[in-house]
């Protein structure tokens, strides 16, 4: 094996870890400020793809309004969600959002099913069949565009969060709801905002990947598994600690994938669970404090 | 008083029974159906069933089967064993059905067989193609069973037996999906290669519904093997096929690739040229019956047919006949009358079941050139 193998599955392992960060990102931002565990959250990046590969397919859309036209639905789509769901969960326990979620997402499925059935779509778009080279090594463009809008999308994120009155408001209804309506803070307006910006950067991640896997309505199935163990490895609720979680756990099994069966190499993200959830139960990057 | 009574009561009796009895000469003949409606390859579950059904439709036109029509219950297995076990037997326990249909995967259909070798009902396969299933069938086996398709291991020998006058089987690498079908292409492939002398480089499965192949094809093209055979279906052959483009191939691809599926932009940039593969059917092939199919299934459903589909449509109508020919449309006598099945199949050939209840069309080679795919043979499985 030479260097450029290497090279190669560490660029691979970079890049499919923050495609992974773009889905757990949004999920890790709804349970910090929510305490719900969205498990619908993969059907909205499937439903993300499907409206990119309409938008592409049917109504002649480039690449970057798809971008933006799919993440304004799915803000959109978070805030109703919110206000016609999630809101009726106020105080009612854990156990109800995880049904609700996963009664959710079912729903969601099987409507995708019905409506569009089955059978994979791959979304041709101007930049889906073009490579660049880094040395010896081959970059599909689309991928390097997600790449490009994850650690957009990391940033802002973390921006908004930490420079922000906005991300302020967050922070403190994630640490304490009551702590933050004494002080003038409306958990309602805030919680409503991070449900939004979740389900949008689920929506931007199906864009973003619509021209790199197949786009199907059981896409978004074994991605949000993943997901879950990369808030859980990376700190629940921590949206830094699951983007560094997510790019860690590309590049892990990356490099295992490279050298052992792959089947060994998916089960390295539940494996890494189990154990930080044995060795570091608060997670890798978890300070005791959501968000 | 009493006798007008009497009369009253035995000629409404007489009445109903032949009511009764005229109803049940025109009851109609009911085949249970298995087979993926959801789950990863739901796709193909479809077109498994508009196979059918354009069969049985076409049947019904002409008469149905016994004078009686020909209907079919469809329940969803999601490609899954338990699932199939389930859907099989609450259709055995609340209906009469004259056979079972499909499965239409490997693992679901070997879940199938022996429910219905105890309940007694032929159970006819179109679609799952592991050599196992087959090898359990018929003689010494599980009599109620019937394939109606190759099996892999006889598809990839006439496949390696083809490659091997180019000399090109020394050093091949396997990935394949890890269900009954990928393990079956494995374990095929290796009898085949130890035919000629030689071995697999390299075996690798992966989790149906995989999405990403980079780490697993970068290592493949760092082996630098001569071919590449690539055992996937559905989403997973589209994701690990534009993923293979992405890295730039660089080996061709063998096996059962599914070259009708392949996106036209990376059909027609002449990036699989020298792929191979081997299939038991393809739409083009040039016979009436198949043209008049093609024409039929796609007006019917506005897609064109594919392999699935093509098998389903012809594995019923092997059905059809044997209940036409069984007497009183009985399973018992049903399977006796598939047994003795003799079929002029819609590819040109004529098909009878072997000691193992097995029967199949010859394999089609097919060669990738200039960014078109070639039949190049048929061979004898």
């Amino acid at each position: 094996m030479d260097a450029s193998f290497y090279a190669q599955l560490l660029l691979n392992g970079i890049l499919m870890g923050v495609i992974y960060a773009l889905v757990a990102m949004g999920l890790s931002l709804i349970f910090g400020v929510l305490e719900i565990v969205n498990f619908a959250h993969g059907e909205f990046y499937m439903l993300g793809a499907m409206l990119a590969y309409f938008l592409t397919a049917n109504w002649g859309f480039s690449y970057w309004p798809t971008i933006a036209v799919v993440t304004l639905v799915g803000l959109a789509v978070g805030y109703v969600l919110y206000e016609g769901l999630l809101l009726a969960l106020r105080g009612g326990g854990f156990e109800r959002s995880i049904l609700l979620t996963l009664g959710l997402s079912m729903v969601l499925q099987n409507g995708a099913v019905f409506l569009f059935t089955t059978t994979p779509r791959m979304m041709n778009s101007d930049i889906s069949y073009i490579n660049v080279f880094l040395g010896g090594l081959r970059v599909p463009v689309a991928r390097l565009y997600a790449l490009g809008l994850g650690l957009a999308a990391f940033c802002v994120l973390y921006l908004t969060l930490y420079r922000t009155r906005v991300g302020k408001a967050m922070r403190g209804v994630a640490q304490n709801r009551d702590a933050a309506l004494m002080v003038g803070i409306n958990p309602r307006v805030v919680s409503r905002l991070a449900v939004a910006i979740g389900i949008g950067l689920s929506g931007l991640a199906g864009a973003a990947l619509a021209p790199v896997y197949a786009v199907h309505p059981l896409m978004g199935f074994s991605f949000v598994f993943k997901a879950f163990a990369i808030i859980i490895i990376g700190g629940l609720g921590n949206v830094s600690g699951a983007a560094i979680a997510a790019v860690m756990l590309g590049v892990v099994e990356s490099f295992a994938g490279g050298f052992l069966p792959l089947a060994l190499a998916d089960a390295i993200a539940f494996i890494s669970m189990i154990l930080v959830l044995l060795l570091k139960p608060q997670g890798l990057f978890g300070r005791g404090v959501r968000i | 008083m009493p006798i007008l009574q009497s009369t009253a009561s035995a000629l409404a009796l007489a009445l109903f029974a032949s009511m009764a009895t005229a109803q049940s000469g025109a009851s109609p003949l009911v085949i249970g159906a298995s087979t993926p409606l959801t789950g990863t390859v739901a796709h193909y579950g479809q077109h498994a069933r508009w196979g059918a059904e354009l069969a049985i439709e076409e049947a019904n036109a002409q008469g149905g089967a016994l004078g009686r029509k020909i209907e079919i219950d469809f329940q969803d297995n999601r490609c899954n064993p338990a699932e199939a076990v389930k859907s099989v037997s609450q259709m055995l326990a609340t209906k009469k059905y004259v056979a079972i249909f499909d499965g239409l995967c490997s693992s679901a259909a070997l879940a199938i067989m022996p429910l219905v070798e105890r309940a007694q009902v032929p159970f006819i396969i179109a679609n799952a193609s592991a050599t196992s299933i087959a090898e359990k069938s018929g003689v010494g086996g599980n009599k109620w069973t019937f394939k109606v398709n190759p099996t892999d291991a006889s598809m990839l020998d006439a496949l390696i037996r083809w490659l091997d006058k180019d000399g090109k089987t020394g050093n091949i690498a396997f990935l394949g999906e890890d269900t009954d079908y990928g393990r079956a292409g494995s374990s095929g492939l290796e009898a085949a290669l130890k035919k000629q002398n030689h071995q697999l480089v390299m075996t690798d499965y992966f989790q149906k519904g995989t999405a990403d192949f980079t780490a697993a094809l970068t290592k493949i093209k760092a082996k630098k093997p001569s071919l590449l055979v690539l055992y996937a279906t559905d989403a997973d052959f589209q994701n690990a096929l534009r993923q293979w483009y992405t890295l730039g191939g660089g080996v061709p691809l063998t096996g059962r690739v599914l070259v009708d599926q392949v996106p036209k932009e990376i059909m027609a940039s002449g990036f699989l040229d020298g792929t191979t593969s081997v299939q038991p059917y393809d739409p083009s092939i040039d016979t009436p019956a198949n043209k008049a199919f093609v024409e039929a299934f796609t007006k019917r459903y506005n897609v064109a047919p594919m392999l699935i589909s093509f098998e389903s449509y012809e594995t019923i109508r092997i059905l059809i006949d044997a209940m036409r020919r069984s007497g009183d449309g009985s399973p018992a006598a049903i399977r006796d009358a598939l047994a003795t099945t003799k079929y002029h199949s819609m590819l040109g050939t004529v098909l009878e079941f072997d000691p193992h209840n097995l029967v199949h069309n010859d394999a089609i080679i097919f060669v990738v050139k200039g960014g078109k795919v070639m039949i190049v043979g048929m061979s004898k499985t």
